[in-house]
């Protein structure tokens, strides 16, 4: 009689334990996300056409607006914005950056960047073999959720040398952030 | 459980509840007994079903965002339950956030930054719309109607238990510090 009560008992315990599962009435989770460094950029302007204003070999003009978005890290984060002409003038007899007709005919821009950035200083010089400053930014710098604005004004050399008829140029830019 | 065995055939009674729980594992848990003859007496034992509702999730879930252009984070869970329904009953799950992200600075959930969608229910009908997750709201994840069950296939869901993906999206603004945020979402079953 002993032996089969043990028996017994011991199966109501293992049964008891089966129906101890994780579920309930209510249960929690807990959400997470980590919030890196990020940068993204538009250009607003697909072609920027460069002209004269006059017939007398003044300068060709233009700007090329954009809009960016960054967030760098808290502490010791940095950002920038470049550009490169990543593809030369053509066809050829006209301006080229990488070999310009003459000495001193040159794809220069001045550069206007929103807050939190920093416009590069002064007058910058395009060239194809490196990049050249936009804007910067430092640590904890976030833009607008929707972006901030900014702006290229760019200034071709006015060369006689040059051929009459149309020439294109591509001009990449970059932005980055840590 | 009765027990008749061997030399000692008195009759042995436990409480009520241990009775009806034990009676269920009956016919797994026989006595073992050695060959020797004994007698037997049956007693009928029933049980009222009463309408129920449990459920499990993961304990944990992290967003991320796919590349580096402030594309939203994304994540999803699988939500597990088990209902039975009366004639005239319902059940329900919702969620609901207990505060807010943690620490300041990234997330707000009052910005409405997190919202999830529902896929296909296992049992009952899921939520037809992205739902905004904020604190001390439930948001209606699965509905459940009278007479339902978990299992078994016919008028029961086929699958024990049944589930529920949900799909999660935070909006991924430049505004956010950079850090590791959390929140914690409850997500609970009502029966009626």
């Amino acid at each position: 009689m002993k032996k089969v009560t043990h028996f017994c008992f011991l199966g109501l315990i293992v049964f008891l334990g089966k129906t101890q599962a994780q579920f309930a009435s209510t249960g929690t989770t807990t959400v997470s996300v980590t919030v890196g460094s990020e940068a993204a950029i538009q250009i607003n302007t697909a072609t920027t056409t460069l002209t004269t204003a006059a017939t007398t070999f003044a300068d060709y003009t233009g700007t090329t607006n954009l809009t960016y978005k960054i967030r760098t890290t808290q502490g010791s984060g940095t950002g920038a914005i470049t550009l490169r002409v990543t593809s030369d003038f053509s066809p050829a007899g006209g301006p080229s950056v990488a070999s310009p007709p003459t000495a001193g005919d040159l794809l220069q821009y001045t550069c206007t960047i929103a807050s939190p950035g920093t416009a590069c200083a002064g007058t910058q010089t395009a060239s194809t073999g490196s990049d050249t400053s936009v804007g910067t930014f430092g640590a904890d710098a976030r833009s607008a959720a929707a972006g901030n604005s900014g702006s290229v004004a760019w200034t071709l050399t006015n060369d006689p040398v040059y051929k009459t008829g149309t020439y294109t140029a591509t001009v990449t830019f970059t932005i980055s952030a840590t | 459980m009765i027990c008749q065995c061997g030399r000692d055939k008195h009759l042995r009674r436990w409480s009520v509840p241990v009775a009806l729980l034990y009676a269920a594992t009956f016919v797994v848990f026989s006595c073992s007994l050695s060959g020797q003859v004994y007698g037997y007496a049956t007693q009928g034992v029933s049980v009222q079903l009463v309408s129920a509702g449990v459920l499990s999730v993961p304990a944990n879930l992290s967003l991320a965002a796919a590349g580096s252009t402030f594309n939203n984070f994304t994540g999803s869970l699988t939500v597990n339950y088990k209902a039975r329904t009366t004639p005239s009953g319902s059940a329900s799950l919702t969620v609901q956030a207990n505060s807010e992200f943690s620490p300041s600075g990234g997330p707000l959930l009052s910005n409405g930054d997190l919202t999830f969608t529902c896929g296909s229910a296992g049992l009952g009908s899921s939520c037809a719309s992205a739902q905004t997750v904020n604190t001390g709201v439930s948001r209606t994840i699965v509905t459940v109607g009278s007479n339902a069950c978990t299992g078994g296939g016919g008028s029961c869901s086929s699958s024990d238990p049944a589930s529920v993906q949900l799909s999660f999206t935070l909006a991924n603004s430049p505004q956010l510090k950079t850090g590791a945020y959390s929140t914690s979402l409850l997500f609970t079953i009502s029966v009626v």
